[in-house]
């Protein structure tokens, strides 16, 4: 078990960083987990991190001069590549330390007994190749909305389901809940769906970068992503997904047509004095949209801002998070705001893309 | 979302009789004088003893001999040298000053303690159109003296104001020849409050301290009707504008501020030490049903929500569990509390006894202003039942109405007094805690 190579800094810290996002930062009951597992087999390094739900492993090409295997800790480890001189490293494992040498700078760091690291299958499923930049851009616009409280474990799933002629991928807290259509997308087969954790897809939304294309296998309680050389394994959630088409009001008399970056200013503006979780309030008439927000005996903002307006003047409360999280996700230049009344759900599209949808509840003020 | 504070409140004054000032008499000393019978009719004094000493509180019989609180030690030693010094228990201050405050909440949830000893209640919706309010007074002072064996002095009057000034006129009076008991109730009538407040000295009024007493004083003003008699351009003239303002106003009778329920309360809670351990699962989940009420009831009253609901069960061995649950929305339905306490109740083993048993509700949040949750869609899940308990309560106190639940087979629940009203927040067997953590 010696484990000998060099590699040069930039890449060996970028291996580190990306399967360091698979580490559990809460430190939980498996210590090793805590750690990265290096695997050197010939001139190919696998690194590998997990938190058993999600898993990372990223393969790079090293100069390798003697096959083995380590679990090192994986935050102490990235800290010291990443403050090492640039250029090449000298990694070699003795006993029970790992050594790592760039002239003038030497680190021996005791390694975490390597034969506890949990052994992970990928999937063996069909593999399916998807667009990067589409497939980003969707859960860019779906994980926010998917909730982050465990008490609550199937809403902390993106479901992705068989939809006509592509992929839908719809996440729900329950206060909100976004729904986004990859037409021409079939990953799976008719009417089949999983529940895919929305931290998995966050961190692979972030590994997809500017990759143009990414490959998925589904297996039955697992799903991998591979993207260039790193590949993304994550535990599918078990459970139903709540009916959220029942939840989204066909019919909204009320609708506001504005522009996105406008608001998404005002938005922020207005904010500011919408504290303590007090809500930000949207008056809607024909002359336009106003903002006020109002916390006591802290301020006031106001602001008014074109917009057209079809339907009855109204008056509804919104969470302002929630609000920016849907405007900053719709695409397009232009969006629409359905609303039935001051209590029931509002609808957030977009003008240019059907398929993008948000639904936000009010907050309600008595 | 963060959790916000919640802030509950009566209306302002309208005029009409229904501000009560409640103040216990003597608070500390008469506590420690109910737990030493013996010392009674003896100067007692609860303080520090050391060189820095100072005097906490004195018994009526200690201020005879002219000591009072917050005086060094040293020198009530030196005006009564039989003086009986007792160091504070706090805790059990505190225990006592809860019991009280929960007998008062049974006739208003509008209930703003200033400290341990002292409250507004603001009386108006209670027992409205049944009983007046000096008749409530009198009832909350026998409540408190049946109940904990301790007196207090009422002040009723149209506002905060009076009816605190109006407790000074129900006290028990200290004289050199001893103490002397006061009416216990004082009653400010609508139209006689400048009567009431003209022959009084300035000094008396809230926010007239020594020096503004003086300068007053220079401006040939001593009782409040001679400031009565000032313009308020004079007052603000040589007193500055919201003092000036503030004291035309209190000369004129005039103090519009509603009574607050406390706010910024991070959890609501009750627990009670019973009478005798209680082994019958059918008595504890009773006790349980009732309890979860009183808390439900208190979170409603104060426009508030929680999330985490927890238990605390300490056995005859004095052995002690806690248990919690959070469920993913704010709740503060008395049905929704009660299941969530039943279930974790039902999975302890109560056989040995239970000496205590606590509910508690954290993780608070106002329900004044809520994110609807896509679970709203399709209708509330809300009791519609609470409201109308609340309503009942609001008019005709904490004792009126109740779950069936809490009754045993023979109508009343255990550990009640004969003659007990039979139900509600108010309704706990000495010694209950009310336990509320604030902030």
């Amino acid at each position: 078990m010696g484990m000998k190579f060099r590699c040069e800094r930039d890449i060996l810290q970028n291996a580190l960083v990306s399967a360091g996002r698979a580490v559990s930062t809460r430190g939980g009951a498996l210590p090793v987990l805590s750690g990265v597992h290096l695997v050197l087999v010939g001139d190919l390094l696998t690194v590998t991190g997990s938190d058993i739900d999600l898993t990372i492993t990223v393969r790079t090409t090293v100069a390798g001069a003697e096959d083995g295997v380590a679990v090192v800790p994986a935050k102490l480890v990235t800290d010291i590549v990443r403050s090492l001189r640039p250029g090449a490293v000298d990694i070699t494992m003795e006993g029970d330390e790992l050594s790592m040498v760039s002239p003038p700078s030497e680190f021996a760091i005791r390694t975490i007994p390597a034969d506890e690291f949990p052994e992970l299958t990928a999937p063996e499923g069909d593999a399916v190749t998807l667009q990067g930049a589409a497939f980003r851009g969707a859960l860019q616009q779906v994980v926010k909305s998917a909730s982050s409280d465990d008490a609550r474990p199937i809403l902390t799933g993106v479901l992705m389901a068989a939809e006509d002629d592509g992929l839908r991928l719809v996440s729900t807290d329950s206060y909100r809940l976004s729904v986004c259509d990859l037409a021409g997308t079939s990953i799976l087969s008719d009417g089949q769906k999983v529940l895919v954790p929305s931290k998995s897809l966050l961190e692979l939304s972030r590994l997809i970068g500017d990759s143009e294309e990414l490959t998925l296998r589904l297996g039955q309680q697992e799903a991998s992503f591979e993207v260039g050389n790193v590949s993304v394994t994550t535990r599918l959630i078990e459970g139903d997904f709540p009916n959220y088409r029942g939840l989204i009001p066909t019919n909204h008399p009320n609708r506001l047509t504005i522009d996105r970056g406008a608001l998404l200013d005002a938005v922020k503006r207005v904010r500011l004095m919408a504290q303590e979780s007090t809500p930000i309030r949207l008056s809607m008439s024909s002359d336009g949209l106003e903002l006020v927000a109002v916390t006591q005996d802290v301020g006031q903002a106001h602001e008014s801002m074109p917009a057209a307006y079809q339907g009855e003047d109204l008056t509804v409360a919104f969470n302002p998070e929630y609000l920016i999280d849907g405007i900053e996700v719709a695409p397009g230049d232009e969006i629409t705001l359905e609303t039935v009344d001051e209590l029931k759900p509002a609808l957030l599209r977009s003008v240019e893309d059907e398929d993008f949808l948000y639904l936000l509840m009010p907050v309600r003020v008595s | 979302m963060t959790v916000s504070e919640a802030l509950t409140e009566g209306a302002p004054p309208d005029g009409s009789l229904g501000f009560l000032h409640v103040d216990m008499d003597a608070f500390f000393a008469s506590v420690e004088l109910r737990r030493r019978p013996e010392l009674r009719g003896r100067p007692v004094v609860v303080g520090g003893t050391g060189d820095r000493g100072v005097v906490a509180a004195a018994s009526y019989t200690a201020r005879s001999y002219g000591i009072h609180s917050a005086m060094p030690s040293s020198r009530a030693r030196r005006l009564c040298p039989d003086v009986v010094f007792i160091e504070g228990d706090h805790a059990l201050y505190g225990e006592v000053s809860q019991n009280v405050m929960s007998i008062m909440r049974g006739f208003t949830p509008l209930l703003e303690p200033l400290s341990l000893d002292e409250a507004f209640l603001d009386v108006r919706g209670a027992l409205h159109g049944v009983i007046r309010p000096e008749e409530i007074a009198a009832r909350i002072r026998r409540r408190i003296l049946d109940d904990e064996s301790l007196t207090c002095s009422v002040g009723v009057a149209s506002n905060k104001f009076l009816a605190k000034l109006a407790t000074e006129r129900a006290k028990p009076r200290a004289t050199p020849t001893g103490p002397e008991f006061g009416s216990g109730v004082f009653v400010v009538a609508v139209g006689g409050e400048l009567e009431f407040l003209r022959p009084m000295a300035v000094r008396e009024l809230w926010g007239v301290g020594p020096a503004t007493g003086a300068r007053l004083s220079r401006m040939g003003i001593e009782t409040v009707g001679d400031l009565a008699a000032q313009p308020e351009s004079r007052l603000i003239a040589s007193l500055g504008r919201s003092l000036g303002h503030h004291l035309h106003r209190l000369a004129h009778a005039i103090d519009e501020r509603p009574v607050v329920v406390d706010r910024g309360m991070k959890s609501i809670g009750h627990e009670e030490t019973f009478a005798r351990d209680i082994t019958d699962p059918g008595d504890l989940r009773r006790q349980l049903v009732r309890m979860s009420d009183a808390v439900a009831a208190r979170l409603r009253s104060r426009g508030q929500m929680g999330r985490t609901v927890s238990i605390k069960v300490r056995f005859a061995d004095f052995t002690t569990i806690s248990r919690s649950s959070t469920v993913p929305e704010p709740i503060d339905g008395t049905g929704e509390i009660t299941d969530e306490a039943s279930a974790m109740l039902g999975l302890l083993d109560t056989t040995p006894g239970v000496r205590l048993l606590g509910v508690n509700v954290s993780q608070l949040s106002s329900s004044r202003i809520r994110q609807l949750s896509l679970e709203d869609v399709h209708g509330s899940s809300r009791d519609p039942t609470d409201p109308v308990v609340d309503e009942i309560r609001g008019r005709f106190g904490g004792d009126s109405i109740g779950r069936a639940a809490a009754l045993s087979k023979s109508g009343r629940p255990a550990n009640k007094k004969i003659g007990d009203a039979p139900w509600g927040p108010a309704a706990e067997p000495e010694p209950g805690t009310a336990v509320e953590e604030v902030d």
